[in-house]
């Protein structure tokens, strides 16, 4: 059984495309994206009649007519941002009144899931490549119904998947983190979740955790350490482990044959923890490319066969 | 409403999310450039020793030729670090971009230049030798060909496999500027001359690979505040040189220097002897005072590169670039350090001509040299190298003060070498995880501590210690391959800066570089350019000129090098057979998935 494994596309048009062609591409019989899909940033295009003003990566561009518009809005998404067309008035409120943002960003997020959805939807419908989302602590609650309803996607979080005799167990909750996002849990809560989410497991060796956070220690969990005043301390330079102890522990104690993580854009790499391959591909969404993990499983062995990390 | 209340509409609106931060200070950048090009560790060592070579070349010209070039190559590189921001540098730039036509040649032109040379190097006929260069031009150009081959030999070489020599030349720094010093100010002589042998070479080089192991042992981050309190201490030390060269007159250092020789060594007249020496050996010409822009300036250039090449060193992990700002920020930063480094070079040169004597700054840097690379069998007048900062001690005359500034001249040694090793264990991790290398090479232990990686780097550094120690007549000269073959990896990067824009334009026009042209062209390109006509200049410049000790005319260099670059091209060609075997396609990782 061959995985396709991408994570933290946070919102990338491009690299959703990317992800949902990758089954045929890469002959995978399973794609499971990892979580944190949803964009971080909008881009306002302001004007009317015809003439709007961008500011994109500190360029600001004039856009005459519909066509060039739609260019700058594809642009802006493909880099993960939500391209937001508002007029001169509704700038103003929204510089305003910040629940005004937050509730355009609530509805820019389910529409392009929703949008998503359906693309996949239409993409994988036939193909007899099974997807797997499972949203993680960047996204909003609100996205998860609107996965578990797509006729070709199977909502990971908390749900036990089969995969040829394979338990696919999920979740996008992490240990906290100084952003204070949506799926944050100190450590032994966390802990728990896991322990709760795999008693129903039969055989926890022939599993597959799919954990957004990686493993303390690990090296997949290497990121810049930041000061309180949230800049990078030493240009970058210092890397300090920011995992998760409570799924090294569980990796640890339950052996199973693969564990998939995103969450640290920097750390990406694979590295065994006990029995356990481990794989955090990293994330370069920005630059439009899917950073992914292809790995080959011998399910009669519940072996790993053979992986390899990409740059699509 | 105006088009001027519509300017101050805002960017871009955030929400709360993981990883997003302020950036990074632009102090930061600027501080990891400037302590990259050393100005102690690495120019004063060699850079600013070798004047005596080229009397008839200008130090002040020299230094600032070079500047202007690596100027050429900061913008490219900021240029790709806003393009590819987190991709992890030289490794990930190259692979992405240099491949199809242009890989191949330019792996073709490598790969042929690469195998005549060697089959010079091994005295082999004419024809054979061009046979080797068809060879190479094959090799070369299927390596270059598809992603993945030619960003790994280059950066394999630069990242790692180089750096192993570099470890017994930090050693021989951290030995020649601050253990033996130290010894003679303390008056422990049998400490000088223990360290004037072999066995003290390879002590101290196998010192450097365990400090800068234990570095990589212990993380980053705790390193990264040494190295803060490095820079202030080292700028310190470097002040108050400047200003005892300043205040004191050349007749109160020859006084100085002649009553520590007397002191320290027992050699009575030293200063005049050194002189008298070094004329011998005629490298004790020269006035510091010229702005000559004949060819002896420009001969310079490719010495002056030992300290400026590095502006760049540090600058992989800026984190996240979202705008023009930021790519600004990294320019800066690197060309503060690099011109601050310049600017203060040019002083040292005046300074060093007023305080010491250009005759005898020269003479006394050209002795040692002379005898520590086996070129001459006379020792130096003074059995220790006159380290600039010492030197400028004995304006002092007190061995206290004199030992303490030689320790706050260490901190330049301290707060650099630290990062040795961790360009190299990223190299490996990064070859490791496209599976070119065995999965044991990017393991780390429970405490995080990447063994493989280490042992990878550590083990071809003590055998190169070894051999820099004891073979010292082949390998001392060797010390500027190890600026050639990083400069090498440099070059290909530039190239890949020049193509960017054309050959990957879905990269370059998504980046916020994009904005910066000039008569319409990118400014990614143009720097790129000129940084590839530069070090291209250079490095023929090192491979034809037997000035510099490790071209046509030192066939144990060019078979040195042939054996770097051979041992990773067959090294890239292995793991493609072996992967392939495993059912591993190496062609897949960069395989860019369709869209649509």
């Amino acid at each position: 059984m061959r995985v396709f494994f991408a994570t933290d596309i946070h919102g990338s048009e491009v690299c959703w495309r990317k992800f949902l062609n990758a089954g045929a591409f890469h002959k995978a019989d399973v794609l499971i994206m990892g979580g944190d899909m949803t964009g971080k940033a909008m881009v306002p295009i302001t004007g009317s009649d015809g003439t709007w003003r961008v500011t994109l990566q500190e360029q600001e561009t004039l856009l005459n007519g519909e066509a060039e518009v739609a260019a700058m809005e594809k642009r802006i998404a493909d880099r993960g941002y939500y391209p937001i067309r508002m007029s001169p008035d509704e700038v103003a409120a929204s510089q305003e009144d910040p629940s005004l943002v937050d509730a355009r960003f609530k509805q820019e997020m389910l529409s392009q899931v929703e949008r998503w959805m359906a693309l996949a939807d239409e993409r994988l419908a036939g193909k007899g490549i099974r997807c797997i989302v499972s949203p993680a602590n960047d996204d909003i609650f609100e996205i998860d119904p609107i996965i578990a309803a797509a006729k070709e996607v199977e909502l990971g979080e908390s749900n036990l998947i089969d995969l040829d005799g394979i338990s696919l167990v999920s979740t996008g909750w992490a240990n906290p983190t100084p952003w204070n996002t949506f799926r944050e849990l100190p450590e032994p809560e966390l802990r728990e979740r896991i322990d709760g989410l795999l008693k129903d497991v039969p055989d926890r060796r022939r599993a597959i955790f799919n954990f957004h956070a990686p493993p303390f220690g690990s090296n997949l969990d290497n990121a810049p350490k930041i000061g309180a005043d949230m800049r990078y301390v030493s240009g970058g330079q210092a890397l300090i482990p920011v995992g998760s102890h409570a799924i090294r522990d569980a990796i640890l104690e339950y052996g199973p044959v693969l564990s998939l993580h995103g969450h640290i854009h920097e750390g990406r790499g694979a590295v065994k923890l006990g029995k356990t391959l481990s794989v955090n591909p990293g994330s370069t969404y920005e630059d439009g490319v899917l950073q992914a993990a292809i790995v080959d499983l011998d399910v009669k062995k519940a072996e790993v066969k053979r992986y390899l990390l990409i740059n699509g | 409403m105006t088009t001027g209340e519509m300017a101050k509409a805002p960017a871009l609106f955030l929400r709360n999310a993981t990883g997003l931060v302020k950036g990074w200070s632009g102090f930061d950048a600027f501080a990891y450039a400037f302590m990259s090009v050393n100005l102690v560790a690495l120019g004063m060592f060699y850079s600013l020793a070798i004047f005596g070579y080229v009397p008839d070349g200008s130090a002040v010209l020299s230094i600032l030729i070079t500047a202007v070039g690596m100027t050429f190559m900061a913008i490219a590189y900021a240029g790709l670090i806003a393009a590819m921001p987190r991709a992890g540098g030289d490794y990930v730039w190259q692979t992405r971009v240099l491949d199809g036509i242009p890989g191949a040649v330019v792996g073709g032109a490598f790969g042929a230049i690469a195998l005549f040379l060697v089959g010079t190097a091994l005295a082999l006929d004419t024809t054979f030798t061009y046979g080797l260069m068809l060879l190479g031009v094959l090799v070369g150009a299927a390596l270059g060909l598809k992603r993945g081959g030619i960003g790994f030999v280059l950066s394999a070489t630069g990242w790692w496999f180089i750096l192993a020599l570099w470890a017994p030349i930090y050693g021989f720094i951290f030995k020649i500027e601050f253990v033996q010093p130290l010894a003679a100010v303390f008056g422990w002589k049998e400490g000088v001359d223990f360290f004037g042998t072999a066995d003290g070479t390879f002590a101290v080089s196998i010192f450097t690979i365990v400090v800068t192991s234990a570095l990589v042992a212990l993380g980053m981050a705790g390193y990264a505040r040494i190295q803060r309190w490095c820079l202030y201490i080292g700028l310190i030390a470097l002040a108050v040189m400047f200003i005892l060269m300043l205040v004191s007159s050349q007749d109160a250092f020859k006084a100085a220097y002649d009553r520590e020789a007397m002191s320290q060594f027992g050699v009575s007249n030293a200063y005049q002897a050194t002189i008298d020496q070094g004329t011998a050996q005629e490298v004790a010409g020269g006035d510091a005072g010229s702005f000559s822009l004949g060819f002896p300036t420009f001969a310079l250039v490719p010495f002056m590169l030992f300290f400026l090449l590095y502006p760049n060193w540090g600058s992989t992990l800026y984190g996240e670039v979202r705008g023009a700002g930021d790519f600004r920020k990294v320019m800066n930063g690197m060309l503060g350090g690099l011109w601050a480094t310049a600017g203060l070079a040019v002083v040292f040169v005046f300074l060093a001509a007023k305080a010491f004597g250009w005759e005898f700054f020269n003479a006394s840097n050209g002795t040692y040299v002379n005898y520590a690379y086996g070129y001459v069998t006379d020792a130096p007048v003074v059995p220790i190298w006159g380290f600039p900062g010492l030197l400028a001690s004995y304006l002092i005359d007190s061995h206290i003060v004199q030992a303490i500034i030689v320790i706050a001249f260490g901190a330049w040694w301290l707060g650099w070498t630290g990062t040795l090793f961790l360009s190299s264990t990223r190299m490996i991790f990064a070859a490791a995880f496209d599976r070119v290398l065995p999965e044991w090479a990017a393991r780390v232990s429970d405490r995080g501590v990447p063994w493989g990686a280490l042992a990878l780097i550590m083990i071809p550094s003590v055998v190169l210690s070894w051999l820099y120690s004891y073979q010292a007549a082949t390998f001392y000269p060797l010390t500027l391959d190890a600026t050639l073959v990083i400069a090498v990896t440099f070059l290909g990067s530039s190239i890949a800066a020049t193509i960017l824009p054309y050959w990957k334009p879905e990269i370059y026009n998504a980046s916020p570089v994009a904005k910066y042209k000039i008569a319409g062209l990118p400014v990614i390109s143009i720097a790129g350019l000129l940084s590839t006509l530069f070090l291209g200049w250079v490095i023929y410049l090192w491979l034809s000129d037997p000035l510099y000790g490790i071209g046509v005319g030192n066939a144990d260099s060019i078979k040195f090098l042939g054996a770097l670059y051979g041992a990773a091209a067959v090294l890239y060609v292995v793991a493609r057979f072996w992967r392939r075997a495993q059912g591993v396609d190496l062609d897949a990782i960069h395989a860019e998935i369709p869209a649509e």
